[in-house]
């Protein structure tokens, strides 16, 4: 089959969400039988316009054409059976079952509500061992590599007939020998009349396997081109970053005082050999892509991971348990603020005091005027918009909840504050009223750890920036007007620090 | 049961969390129940039949109070009944004469009458930090740990007992504790020891940090963690209360008929999570409140005794129990749901 027939053809797609518009216009082609790269900033749209490609969500407006025909799947199994299969981060196959099991899991043979050995088993092994020799049919899935178990998931999308496969960044968590096969195979799926939509946050990557690439940004369509008329890596990150204004940064004016946090060595499953000072009253940020790192990092300091290396913090070596590093000073705004930080089905009043519970309470009780008293104050401090202390956290609006969280680690006394993604999800005002809180406290000579995929908010309060790649502290920058936030997205999307 | 809430009262409720509206709620219910009972059973009304309610429930009340703290932090405890046969008859065995008959069954270790019961409390103890072990360190699902261990307990109590009872060469104070009554009343110091321990258990719910705690950890028992909160410890300490909780228990319940069964308390622990859930409790965790379980209690009191004055059979008591628990939580439900909007 030739190249220039389209497979598929996105039109005016357009995805909003309550507060922001994620996917805006979006138009390009994808032609049969190529592999075409899908790249951008985290936020920009990418994985948002792959949920409605796969049916997860419904578009809100715009049309999209597969092979010429009108297309508005309901569900990923609706999207799967007209021929757009997904290998997703979380593989979505079995453990406990042998890799023939996995492969027809969903349409076994029966007859009479029992299993039949049918040619189906034999046709599908017969496209895995095309694909992949190695794997025998009758091996426990739970005994295969991460690459491996990916292998037998696009085998069973091309056994299935599938027109396209989505690769969400198939890399980000197998290794480099597996990574140079997973790339033999996506290649070898062209001859198999198989469109592959792969993304990555490794550029390389995009050179050393793409056809085409489209690049967006801010929820807009950029470019799509052909991956052959891109000259080099910084072509493609100017694509990706555009020419962003970003808020202006102010350097401190006064030298940095001592160190109040030393971490030394540190390394665990996921992190290599870190190490890095923060100094009092300093905002440092820490950038890198999904998978780089951050969550991991700001998890081994406080105490829930564990880890080898040492930690320092004010001159004594800390303690690998969250309720010391917070006796100690430290405490977290944890990532997913609703499954870590919050207690949704308590009320402000019962979330704001709990990480300092000695402060409101005189030999084991609680005073409960105190208690009510220090929320208030806390809801006029960060302006939390609720009626009373006594509604529900869940009840609240994302912002608002950060704010709750906040107020937890405010109220713990810390002199160390590690905010992981701390706007996730939150709209505009809350985010900028919530940069001017981080602001004002380094002031107040707190120092701040930001823990964030987006770059524009590191390099709008911090500074000084870590860059993360791959669980390994690539670089640190001083933030000023030198800074050059191309350098920034080479560096952590794996290209060499210079 | 659902009829005494008009929604013109309920403007009046709106202020309350939703813990205190459902115990009200709650309240409520018993009230109706308490009414009707009145109107259909002879001498249901008299002061005499309403503290025999009280009176007769006061063992599965006490087991309620460390029941309904786990359930609060999102765990079972299973092994409540158990632990309450165990510690009976350990006390009993340990507090038999000596070699002083034939009958291997009436013979004990002869041990003084207080280190007895502090031995068989140790006992308890004992199993309450096996469940702390390996619900709190081990990260085991406490269901199946404290069904574990309900069987070991009662396991005991048969090996000790050869699977029926001891009651012989006892001295008369063993007898004492279970056998006394609040002078001037026919209302045995048991029934105040229980009512004496959901008041505390109840400022200790409230007030306390601690109480907190037990709050936070079924609220989001990451979140607690994240926050500082010790959770292996807290739970660790809620299963040696519970567990120590039923050892008194168990020492009343064997005081009281001078003899240690193997198969006292049965079934108690269900009886003992039931009250808790009829009181609004929840087994999601991070919901609930002692005052509810004691209300559950006697929910089930009027219905089981008001069943047995109408003359049903007791042999209806489970199935009765058991279709009042399904009402109970769907009018809980249909109550909350309505509140919300």
């Amino acid at each position: 089959m030739s190249q220039t027939v389209n497979v598929l053809e996105i039109r005016d797609l357009v995805k909003d969400f309550p507060s922001v518009r994620a996917v805006n216009n979006v138009s390009f082609d994808i032609k049969r039988n190529t592999v075409h790269c899908l790249v951008g900033e985290n936020g920009a749209g990418k994985s948002t316009l792959i949920k409605v490609l796969t049916g997860a969500m419904p578009r809100s407006a715009g049309r999209i054409l597969l092979n010429g025909e009108e297309y508005t799947p309901h569900s990923p199994k609706e999207a799967k059976q007209k021929g757009i299969s997904t290998l997703f981060q979380e593989l979505n196959v079995v453990d406990q079952l042998t890799v023939a099991e996995n492969l027809t899991l969903g349409m076994e043979d029966t007859r009479f509500g029992f299993l039949r050995k049918t040619g189906k088993i034999a046709k599908m092994v017969d496209v895995m061992n095309s694909l992949e020799p190695s794997i025998h049919p009758r091996m426990l899935v739970s005994s295969l590599s991460v690459a491996r178990k990916q292998i037998v998931e696009i085998a069973k999308a091309v056994a299935t007939e599938s027109d396209i496969i989505i690769m969400d960044e198939p890399t980000a968590a197998i290794s480099e020998g597996e990574i140079a096969r997973l790339f033999k195979i996506v290649k070898a799926l062209r001859e198999k009349n198989v469109t592959v939509i792969y993304i990555s946050h490794r550029l390389d990557e995009i050179f050393e396997l793409g056809d085409y690439v489209t690049v967006m940004r801010d929820g807009r369509h950029i470019d799509t081109k052909p991956v052959s008329e891109i000259r080099d890596r910084s072509e493609l990150i100017r694509m990706m970053i555009g020419k962003t204004v970003f808020e202006q940064y102010t350097p401190k004016q006064e030298a940095c005082k001592d160190p109040i946090l030393q971490v030394r060595n540190l390394s665990n499953h996921k992190l290599h050999d870190i190490s890095f000072d923060v100094h009092e009253g300093e905002i440092v940020g820490f950038y890198g892509l999904v998978g780089a790192g951050k969550t991991e990092l700001a998890r081994a300091i406080y105490g829930v991971d564990e880890y080898e290396g040492q930690i320092t913090f004010k001159d004594r070596r800390l303690a690998a348990s969250p309720d010391k590093a917070i006796k100690a000073g430290i405490a977290l705004v944890p990532e997913e603020r609703r499954s870590q930080g919050l207690f949704t089905i308590l009320t402000i009043r019962g979330n704001v005091p709990v990480m300092n519970m000695k402060k409101i309470s005189r030999s084991g009780f609680v005073r409960a005027s105190e208690e009510r008293a220090v929320t208030q104050q806390y809801i006029d401090k960060l302006r939390i918009a609720t009626s009373s202390t006594e509604k529900e956290a869940s009840k609240l609006s994302g912002g608002n909840q950060q704010k709750v969280v906040f107020s937890k680690c405010l109220f713990a006394d810390a002199d160390l504050l590690m905010l992981d993604e701390p706007t996730r999800g939150i709209d505009v005002g809350a985010k900028s009223e919530i940069y001017g809180i981080v602001r004002r406290l380094s002031e107040e000579g707190k120092s701040i750890m930001i823990f964030s995929s987006e770059l524009h908010e590191i390099m709008n309060i911090c500074d000084t920036i870590f860059l993360l790649f791959d669980g390994r502290l690539k670089a640190t920058l001083r933030n000023g007007c030198d800074i050059d936030n191309e350098k920034i997205l080479h560096i952590v999307t794996g290209g060499e620090a210079t | 049961m659902t009829a005494d809430m008009p929604p013109a009262r309920k403007t009046a409720f709106a202020g309350m969390s939703n813990e205190s509206f459902l115990t009200f709620f709650m309240i409520g219910v018993l009230v109706v129940l308490f009414a009707v009972a009145c109107l259909f059973v002879p001498n249901f009304y008299l002061l005499q039949n309403i503290i025999n309610l009280f009176a007769n429930y006061w063992f599965v009340i006490i087991l309620g109070i460390g029941v309904t703290f786990l359930l609060i932090t999102g765990n079972f405890d299973m092994s409540v009944g158990g632990v309450v046969a165990m510690t009976g008859v350990l006390a009993v065995y340990f507090c038999q004469g000596y070699q002083v008959s034939q009958n291997a069954l009436a013979n004990g270790l002869g041990i003084p009458y207080g280190a007895a019961v502090a031995l068989a409390l140790a006992g308890a103890l004992g199993i309450g930090a096996l469940n702390a072990f390996f619900i709190a360190r081990l990260k085991v699902p406490s269901i199946i740990v404290t069904l574990g261990t309900m069987m070991i307990a009662r396991g005991i109590a048969q090996v000790v007992t050869r699977g029926a009872q001891r009651n012989t060469s006892l001295p008369d104070v063993f007898g004492v504790v279970g056998n006394t009554f609040i002078p001037g009343t026919s209302i045995k110091v048991a029934v105040l020891i229980m009512i004496v321990l959901v008041v505390v258990a109840f400022i200790v719910e409230k007030k306390t940090v601690a109480g907190r705690r037990t709050y936070l950890i079924g609220a989001n028992a990451l979140a607690a963690r994240l926050s500082g909160i010790k959770v292996g410890r807290h739970l660790a300490l809620l299963y040696m209360v519970s567990a120590l909780l039923a050892g008194i228990t168990g020492i009343l319940l064997a005081s009281e008929f001078k003899a240690g069964l193997s198969g006292r308390a049965a079934g108690y622990e269900f009886d003992a999570l039931v009250i808790a859930l009829l009181g609004g409790v929840s087994i999601a965790g991070g919901f609930g409140s002692v005052l509810g379980m004691f209300v559950g209690a006697i929910i089930l009191a009027v219905v089981t005794s008001s069943a047995t004055g109408l003359l049903l059979s007791p042999d209806w008591q489970f199935t009765l129990k058991g279709i009042v628990t399904f009402i109970a939580i769907l009018a809980q439900r249909l109550a909350l749901d309505k509140r919300k909007g």
